[in-house]
């Protein structure tokens, strides 16, 4: 009777050593205007680095490639260790990727951390290629993860993306990777998207400002030059706040907080009166590179940083269209900033 | 009709405090945020709390009743109709905790099927999980208030695991505060009603509680801590999601467990689907006794056979229910009618004692 | 003077004709120097100590004068000499080490002394629950011993000991200890009650009464503590609770009980209470991990691989890669052999259990690694989780920890971690349900008393154990006198 319950009681396993978990999925435009999906999953072996695998797959509705692929694969494929997807720069620009995150969303075995990035080329070729000791979804996953956390990327994941691109007065992004040889990849900026296509990218020199914008805390590395030297400066605590100071036509103003430490110094000797005047000179560059990247966004009708989600906070009974068609371009915006160094290293 | 139970078969005042919030805590806890936002947006905090102080009332007004007629719904019940007319009404109540049951229970394997294994065979969960159910009813109400012990004090950590949500949760999404009209708040509290029911109880286990007027305040408390749960996992939920975004998500606890990440579990959100069946039990538990207990007062049918034949009756339907939709269907008319008798007939009862009483003083001589 | 051993019965056989087949019965007979009576002694040579009879009884009635038994009763200079006239008397007392004195002449009158032979094994350390540091004392097979080792250690008249004779063959001596004024009489009445109605033939063991008056036989959970401590048996008597001695067992039963004491050992008093509270926890810690971890792993494996952080993934998939097994499988082979092992070692005597031990543990597991037929990981989890199952102080619980295993196992293959966790309420509910002596058995967790808490996970300094446990319902809820310390506000350097 209980060997009976067992039996018919039983649900379908997924045993641990019988399953192909990917890591990566990548999507890219094919030819013939179909999409071509591409996973990659280790094959763990004893005493040895993981090797990769890469299978590719050709389908019309996006997620039944892995039908497709599950035709080449010994061992069923699973997607519940999934740890990044990339979008090739075809169908991002193209087509758009809002189709293709429906199906991850939908999916209870993919979890919300997982990484999006766009790729500035093909997908298929970057996850062929061979990175690092570990497999090459864990690979990207960390290069993302300590970008994200110590570097320049702001924090971006699925469930991000999709609370940015749900959000009224938000325009989600995304980071850019490029593969510049068969074992390297490199983050090439940040991918700004609107109704799911890429629109805009910020290039690598500007990330920093944008991460101080769009992050509560951030770090990151930037350069300042004054006539006694350069000096590289790296942030360690940052914060910013917006203020709504008129209405009608709105004017916003950003206040960005930032606490660094020198890292390099070119120039002699560095006094406090060169602290002072890297400072200023810091926060002149913020508020310079802040100022242009806004109006480019007005421009371009992307609104990453979420100013009108800002202003929809303050706002009772707010319209989104009237802000997307009228308001947003008439915004006043103004930055200011206060940089503190702390520490100037060991050395005088 | 008045009956007296044995002392040792009676539950210590404050634990009704554990007994009426796992009775509150069921499955509605996982979905209330997306469909209270539907109606009061991000403001719909507020129908929490209004739900919270009606249900309060409410319970004062059972407290009330049951102390004026001295003894649990039937002797109330009899107080105001009389003998034959209180056992036809409820028997109708009956019929609600077994439709209880069976929402309940159901709607937890649709979470599993959903989330965990698809191809669960529904009929030997449910009855495994009637087995696990009669043993704890043939405890009696001490046991089940045991269980309903543990199932508020061991899941307790899933509270604090919220706080790992907050590198990925924005608070100012509350913002703009009194956003929504009062007819918009009141709508979404009423659509939170299959949430927090499970109060009504008290008025089943009244004569089971040992000085009943000591447990009044650990009733209170157990409302108001339900309350401030409910509250907490919607501050959290808003904060998490852009509000478009909750409308999505069937179930959006279980999504925001999905961010979450401790050094020794990848995931978190099988453990707390595998958590949530311990949260349901006492509900489930305390219904099936309650449905047997009428039967033994109405029908004179002993526990010991009602209880298996009631759990019969429910895997039956549970059995029958294959789809998702059923199940939404199901919950809908479940939460509609705990409404009803909860939220409005309820106080007409509380007024009809009332109104008894007084008859019944003017009829005595002075 | 043979009519003297007809027994009532029918059949008329006489006690003396089913006594004399057997080799130890013997009977001698004697005439006094002085008043040239004779008189006749008998007795059971493997019960009586010869020497006693030689030096203390015979030298006595040889040669001192004496005509009745009366004078001979006053010769003796031993305790416990009694003149009867019952006959049933004469069988009880022969088999109890008795001599029988019948003078010649004095047809219905006989006496009977005391000459027990002292065969009791000496007092060594307790070899269950051995203790590092505390006495070293332990329990004996006589009960004699044993009840004088507790009255050493609780000399007030209050301590009372009531004895009763239960199995109808064996005819054991069963002590019941409580402390008048103290103790809760409503316990002493349901233990004495259940031991009175127990009916079996052959008593062997303690262990025996405890499967007779447990509240619950069909449950594998201890509902009476079992110990060989005296120490211990002072201290429970002290909190209030009742002890059952049995002659025979040099383990004494304590009830009621609760759940959290079977994980309590005695030597969390001797150290101090930061110490042992934190072993206690540790022993906790210790079953939960021992009785989920193998079950848990199934489930993972099996059927939730998203729960594996991803640096552990490759150490899993590649420890599992070569084996055919399905984890389930591979799990029940490991635990099985543990069995095994562990059953082994216990049987065997001890040269060779050494080595047995050795073999099994690390030959057998490090080869079968190596063949492929297990993978190393789980071979840890086992073999810590049973490590982990030792821990448990109380013999009879590491057992129940041992077999709880296998239910989880189970679930855990049927439906993953769902499965776990439907077996831990059923677990729960049984807890819940089961009771010691009519006291719930999971006090003071559930139903909560705050006050009990400071012995049951933690232990709190003794000057704040002043009350006994709550639960006992003693007579006297104070141990001692708090004292009330006056916290004079006394500054750094006053």
């Amino acid at each position: 009777m209980s060997l009976l319950l067992l039996l018919s009681g039983c649900v379908e396993k997924e045993v641990l050593d019988d399953i192909s978990l990917i890591e990566g999925i990548g999507f890219d435009l094919s030819e013939n205007g179909k999409i071509l999906g591409t996973v990659t999953f280790p094959l763990y072996l004893k005493d040895a680095p993981p090797k990769n695998q890469t299978f590719s797959a050709e389908a019309k509705i996006k997620k039944s490639f892995l039908q497709e692929i599950q035709k080449q694969t010994s061992d069923p494929i699973v997607t519940g260790s999934l740890e990044v997807v990339l979008f090739g720069k075809d169908i991002a620009k193209k087509e758009g990727i809002l189709e293709l995150i429906d199906a991850f969303q939908r999916d209870p075995g993919v979890g919300a951390g997982l990484y999006l990035a766009v790729i500035d080329g093909e997908a298929k070729s970057l996850l062929e290629g061979e990175y690092g000791i570990r497999g090459n979804g864990t690979f990207l996953a960390n290069l993302l993860e300590h970008n994200i956390k110590q570097e320049e990327i702001p924090r971006s994941n699925l469930h991000l993306f999709l609370a940015d691109f749900y959000q009224e007065g938000k325009t989600p992004f995304l980071p850019q990777l490029k593969q510049t040889s068969k074992k390297k990849i490199e983050i090439t900026g940040i991918a700004l998207f609107s109704q799911g296509k890429v629109i805009d990218v910020i290039p690598p020199e500007k990330m920093f400002s944008f991460k101080l914008l769009v992050d509560r805390f951030s770090e990151g590395m930037h350069q300042v030059s004054i006539e006694e030297g350069d000096a590289a400066i790296r942030s360690i605590r940052s914060s910013h706040k917006f203020e709504l100071t008129k209405r009608n036509p709105e004017e916003i103003s950003i206040h960005i907080k930032v606490k660094g430490i020198i890292n390099e110094f070119t120039g002699n000797n560095l006094t406090s009166k060169m602290i002072t005047k890297l400072e200023k000179q810091f926060e002149e560059d913020i508020n310079k590179e802040c100022l242009s990247m806004i109006e480019r966004f007005k421009e371009k009708e992307l609104d990453p940083i979420g100013l009108g989600r800002y202003v929809k906070t303050q706002t009772k009974n707010f319209d989104i269209n009237k802000w997307r068609n009228t308001e947003y371009k008439n915004l006043k915006v103004k930055v200011t900033s206060d940089v503190v160094i702390t520490e100037t290293g060991v050395i005088q | 009709m008045k009956v007296t139970i044995p002392e040792n078969r009676k539950v210590a005042p404050f634990l009704v405090f554990f007994i009426i919030h796992s009775m509150q805590t069921g499955i509605g806890i996982l979905g209330f945020t997306r469909i209270i936002a539907r109606h009061a947006g991000y403001d719909s905090w507020m129908s929490i709390i209004l739900v919270g102080i009606i249900i309060h009332i409410l319970m004062w007004m059972i407290y009330k009743m049951t102390t004026i007629a001295d003894g649990d719904i039937i002797a109330v019940h009899t107080y105001i109709f009389g003998k034959k007319l209180s056992k036809m009404v409820c028997s109708i109540f009956i019929l609600y905790f077994c439709l209880l049951i069976v929402t309940v229970l159901r709607g937890f394997i649709e979470i599993v099927h959903v989330w965990m294994f698809p191809d669960l065979s529904i009929f030997w969960f449910a009855l495994v999980f009637f087995i696990l159910v009669i043993y704890i009813v043939n405890g009696g109400i001490r046991t089940i208030t045991g269980i309903a012990f543990f199932s508020v004090v061991l899941p307790f950590y899933i509270v604090i695991t919220f706080l790992l949500t907050i590198p990925y949760a924005s608070f100012t999404n509350l913002l703009p505060m009194f956003d929504h009209s009062l007819t918009e708040v009141m709508k979404s509290a009423q659509s939170m009603s299959l949430t927090v029911i499970g109060f009504e109880t008290l008025l089943f286990i009244y004569p089971f509680i040992k000085s009943p007027e000591k447990s009044r305040k650990w009733a209170f408390f157990s409302n108001i801590y339900t309350t401030l749960i409910n509250l907490y996992v919607a501050i959290f939920t808003f904060a998490y999601f852009s509000e478009n975004q909750l409308q999505k998500y069937t179930w959006p606890l279980l999504t925001i467990w999905k961010i979450i990440k401790m050094p020794f579990v990848e995931r978190f959100e099988y453990i707390g689907i595998a958590n949530w069946c311990l949260i349901i039990l006492p509900n489930v538990c305390l219904a099936l006794w309650c449905a047997s207990w009428l039967v033994k007062q109405i029908f004179s049918i002993r526990q010991k056979t009602s209880v298996p034949a009631l759990a019969i009756v429910c895997l039956a339907s549970i059995s029958l229910i294959i789809t998702g939709e059923t199940q939404n269907m199901l919950s809908d008319l479940t939460g509609r009618i705990g409404f009803y008798i909860n939220f409005i007939y309820l106080p007409f009862l509380f007024f009809a004692t009332l109104l008894a009483r007084k008859v019944k003083k003017s009829e005595t001589p002075s | 003077m043979f009519n003297l051993f007809k027994n009532k019965n029918k059949e008329r056989e006489t006690v003396k004709e089913i006594f004399a087949k057997s080799h130890d019965f013997n009977s001698f007979e004697f005439t006094n120097e002085k008043t040239k009576i004779s008189f006749s002694l008998t007795f059971l040579s493997t019960l009586v100590e010869e020497k006693t009879i030689r030096e203390c009884a015979l030298p006595y009635l040889l040669e001192r004068e004496f005509y009745k038994l009366e004078d001979a009763k006053q010769l003796l200079p031993l305790p416990d000499v009694q003149i009867s006239t019952d006959p049933c008397a004469i069988e009880e007392k022969l088999l109890n080490g008795n001599v029988l004195l019948t003078i010649h002449g004095e047809a219905n009158k006989f006496c009977l002394f005391a000459a027990v032979k002292d065969t009791a094994r000496s007092i060594t350390p307790p070899e269950v629950e051995f203790s590092v540091i505390g006495p070293k004392e332990s329990f004996v097979e006589s009960i004699d011993q044993n009840l004088s080792l507790l009255r050493k250690r609780i000399p007030i008249k209050e301590l009372i000991i009531e004895e009763q004779t239960v199995g109808s063959l064996s005819k054991t001596r069963v002590a019941i200890l409580y402390l008048d004024g103290i103790t809760n009489k409503e316990n002493v009445n349901t233990i004495r009650q259940r031991i009175k109605s127990i009916e079996f033939d052959e008593i062997t063991d303690s262990s025996y009464i405890v499967q007779m008056i447990s509240d619950n036989h069909n449950s594998p959970f201890p509902q009476l503590l079992d110990t060989e401590r005296p120490d211990r048996v002072a201290a429970i008597l002290a909190e209030g609770k009742v002890a059952v001695l049995v002659n025979g067992s040099p383990h004494a039963l304590i009830a009621p009980t609760t759940l959290v004491e079977f994980f309590s050992s005695f030597e969390d008093y001797y150290l101090n209470w930061v110490l042992s509270s934190f072993f206690r926890l540790i022993r906790l810690f210790a079953v939960a991990f021992s009785i989920l971890v193998t079950p848990v792993y199934v489930a993972t494996l099996s059927y939730h691989y998203e729960l594996i952080p991803q640096d552990l993934l490759s150490a899993l998939v590649a420890s599992r890669r070569a084996i055919p097994f399905p984890p389930i499988l591979e799990a029940l082979f490991l635990e099985l052999t543990i069995e095994l092992l562990r059953e082994a070692g216990a049987r065997l005597p001890t040269k060779v259990g050494q080595t047995i031990g050795i073999v099994g543990g690390i030959v057998i597991g490090t080869a079968s690694v190596e063949a492929g037929l297990t993978s190393n990981v789980l071979l840890i989890f086992v073999a810590l989780a049973a490590l982990a199952s030792f821990t448990t102080p109380v013999y009879k619980m590491g057992n129940t920890i041992r077999l709880l295993r296998f239910p989880f196992l189970l679930f855990a293959e049927l439906w993953g971690l769902l499965g776990i966790v439907i077996c831990f309420c059923f677990l729960l509910t049984h807890l819940i349900r089961l009771t010691s002596l009519g006291r719930p058995f999971l006090e003071p967790i559930y139903p909560l008393r705050k006050q009990d808490f400071k012995d049951s996970l933690i232990r709190l300094p003794f000057h704040k154990q002043s009350n006994r446990p709550f639960f006992l319902r003693t007579q006297q809820p104070n141990r001692f006198p708090e004292k009330t310390v006056k916290n004079e506000k006394k500054d750094i350097e006053d």
